[in-house]
């Protein structure tokens, strides 16, 4: 069916991925000047379309992209972008490509693996494709402004999670990160988003906690995919703080991509590990020691089913919990669609670290 | 004045426990029997059979708890001060009986875990996450398969000369290794002990990988009653493995210790076992997820429901 067009610009869709979108949507309308497909939340029926077209032994990133592209397809995309990585996440890309075009559909494919560890002319020659009347100046705003909303609603999801178990008044914690989220969404600037997060990051600091003397911290570790994307993980981090602790994650975009990088990271953790092992590996046991070092009660692995480089930092992970005495909790994801095992995992865990706690006090 | 008796059930996928305890652990009553897809109702006769053995003159219940894989339905059917999960429960009660043990190793009708203690607490835990190769339900169906009672299975295995090879890594691959060893010709209590030998191994090789065991070592769950894998056990870990007669009562016990601690208290009566629950299944409709939604019925009035991702499916 052909598309009725308003005007002559393009909708460019991206998959789903935590909080990012926010971002990326910014970059594309404030700085390409294009339009954006914002998809809704993920549903059942997104991994379930997923899965449909995917190869069995795919990772569950694979099926969970692939259903939001299909779903963005569906909803009148006519350019789709898909991000490389440092694992068989590389080939992705163009693995998707092929399924969707055997699925009939006709859209725009721009695969970034190709572009990542390019040349700057290259990025910019895809600017122009995406936009032939893209005004430079404004493009390498919206992508500092953009980057800089991720940074910002990284900030804030790390408060919320160190401290949203303690909150005095219940609720008080998620009013203020949903509204702070309204407002990343309506940002047209620079001042505005750096507004919005002002106002989010004093109102969060100057709420009330009842925070016991002794909480339970738990370190959040894994695949990049899997451990960022709420939806993916079942809410995992979500969970931990209702059952009461201090949550927190290093690993998110902020720190994989703008902060130091695996070369700087590998010389703090060369006790454990002396070459890169892929994908996020480093940044796996860099963060797993320094919550070791810090003293956390526990550590929570996550990963998708069949990762491998995650799974070659199994063993280091538990060299760790060993010489630090700090116990692991390995997560394998997959599609499945029941909480009842994780939520049974879980409480047992934060049950062993609240009474150990006790005891040994 | 009557005594506090403390009451505790513990509802497995296979089987069903349940015990009363007084202030100082001692057991007054217990149960077990097979749950049969019926958890509602095998809680039932549980408690009938509590209310039997218990000495209603003496002791009054004044708190109970759930766990096992349906206690969430069956905490509210009792409206339990604790419901909470096998694992903590498990690791408390074996801890209250044994305060010296140091590893805990659990294989039950679908899953199999091992708790490390340390001072009388548990440390560390570890629960098989994507495969049941190895676990009691396992056992059962190949018990089927050779014409055997699992019950049979430990006497069986040790009257065996040598253990026939078994594949241990997967159930699929198990199983067929099982099927050709049969047909080969190999005497049943051979692959019997075999298949003893591979839930052992299976165990240690995927559920206590990386964990260090340490005597004194409890192994509970319904396998434990198979004399076959105790002794397998033990030959590979070159350390005594304690078998409790009481250890298919742990959760159960451990529960009833948490509802104590728990310092809530209300009158609980065997009434509850002559009244009629039932639960229906909703799906909601609000948004694609579909979220299966429980409710639970006493005597056609709403107690609980549970199953809603988000605010949108509650029902009360």
């Amino acid at each position: 069916m052909e598309k009725i067009k308003i005007d002559d610009k393009k909708t460019l869709a991206f998959p789903r991925f935590h909080h990012y979108n926010y971002g990326i949507r910014y970059i594309v309308e404030q700085g390409l000047e294009q339009r954006y497909l914002m998809l809704p939340e993920a549903t059942k029926e997104t991994i379930e379309l997923g899965s449909k077209y995917s190869p069995d032994y795919a990772c569950a990133p694979f099926k969970h992209t692939l259903g939001s592209l299909i779903e963005a397809l569906n909803a009148g995309a006519d350019v789709l972008i898909e991000i490389g990585g440092l694992c068989r996440l590389d080939y992705y890309g163009a693995l998707q490509k092929e399924i969707l075009r055997e699925l009939g559909y006709r859209f725009e494919f721009v695969n970034l693996a190709e572009y990542m560890g390019g040349r700057k002319k290259e990025w910019l020659k895809l600017a122009k494709r995406l936009n032939p009347k893209v005004n430079m100046a404004k493009l390498l705003t919206g992508v500092y402004d953009g980057v800089k909303m991720a940074e910002y609603m990284d900030e804030i999801e790390e408060i919320y999670f160190r401290s949203a178990a303690f909150e005095a008044e219940k609720g008080s914690f998620r009013r203020i990160c949903r509204q702070f989220v309204l407002e990343m969404q309506t940002a047209e600037s620079r001042g505005e988003i750096k507004e919005g997060y002002q106002k989010a990051k004093q109102a969060l600091e100057s709420l009330e906690l009842r925070r016991p003397r002794y909480p339970v911290r738990i370190g959040v570790v894994g695949e990049y995919f899997t451990a960022m994307d709420a939806h993916s993980n079942q809410n995992l981090q979500e969970k931990l703080v209702r059952l009461g602790a201090s949550v927190e994650r290093y690993l998110n975009v902020t720190n994989c991509h703008f902060r130091a990088g695996e070369a700087a990271l590998r010389p703090r953790i060369r006790e454990y590990v002396q070459y890169n092992m892929g994908a996020t590996t480093t940044w796996t046991v860099y963060a797993a020691l320094s919550y070791a070092k810090r003293g956390f009660d526990g550590i929570v692995h996550v990963k998708s089913f069949g990762c491998t480089p995650e799974m070659d930092a199994v063993p280091i992970l538990q060299n760790i919990s060993r010489d630090f005495h700090i116990p692991v909790l390995y997560l394998s994801y997959d599609t499945q669609n029941s909480d009842t095992g994780l939520d049974t995992r879980l409480e047992a865990f934060y049950d062993m670290l609240e009474r150990k706690k006790k005891v040994l006090r | 004045m009557r005594k506090k008796a403390y009451l505790g059930i513990d509802i497995g996928s296979i089987s069903t426990k349940g015990v009363v305890i007084d202030g100082e652990n001692r057991f007054l009553a217990e149960s077990y029997l097979w749950t049969e897809g019926d958890p509602t109702g095998a809680s039932k006769r549980v408690l009938q059979q509590l209310k039997e053995q218990f000495d209603g003159e003496a002791y009054h219940i004044v708190a109970s708890g759930t766990t096992g894989s349906a206690r969430r339905l069956v905490g509210a059917m009792l409206g339990a001060q604790v419901v909470k999960n096998e694992i903590t429960a498990h690791a408390v009660g074996t801890t209250a009986l044994h305060p010296d043990v140091r590893t805990i190793l659990e294989i039950g009708g679908q899953d199999s875990k091992i708790i490390c203690v340390e001072n009388g607490v548990a440390v560390d835990y570890a629960m098989n996450t994507l495969c049941a190769a190895g676990t009691g339900a396992f056992l059962s169906s190949q018990a089927h398969r050779l014409g055997v009672e699992v019950e049979q299975f430990g006497e069986i295995a040790l009257s065996a000369r040598k253990a026939a090879p078994v594949a241990a890594r997967c159930t699929v691959f198990a199983e067929s290794d099982l099927v050709h060893k049969l047909q080969v010709g190999y005497p049943k209590e051979e692959i019997i002990a075999g298949l003893c030998k591979a839930v052992a191994g299976n165990y240690l090789n995927n559920v206590a990988k990386g964990k260090k065991i340490v005597a004194p070592v409890v192994f509970q769950g319904g396998v434990s009653k198979n004399a076959g894998v105790v002794k397998m056990f033990e030959e590979e870990l070159h350390m005594p493995v304690l078998v409790d007669e009481k250890g298919h009562l742990m959760g159960a016990f451990g529960i009833a210790i948490l509802a104590r601690e728990s310092h809530k208290e209300s009158e609980f009566s065997f009434d509850v076992a002559d009244m009629e629950f039932r639960t229906r299944e909703i799906t909601c409709g609000k948004c694609a997820n579909h979220c299966e939604i429980i409710c639970v019925y006493r005597e056609k009035e709403l107690i609980d429901a549970w199953g809603n991702r988000c605010d949108r499916g509650a029902v009360r």
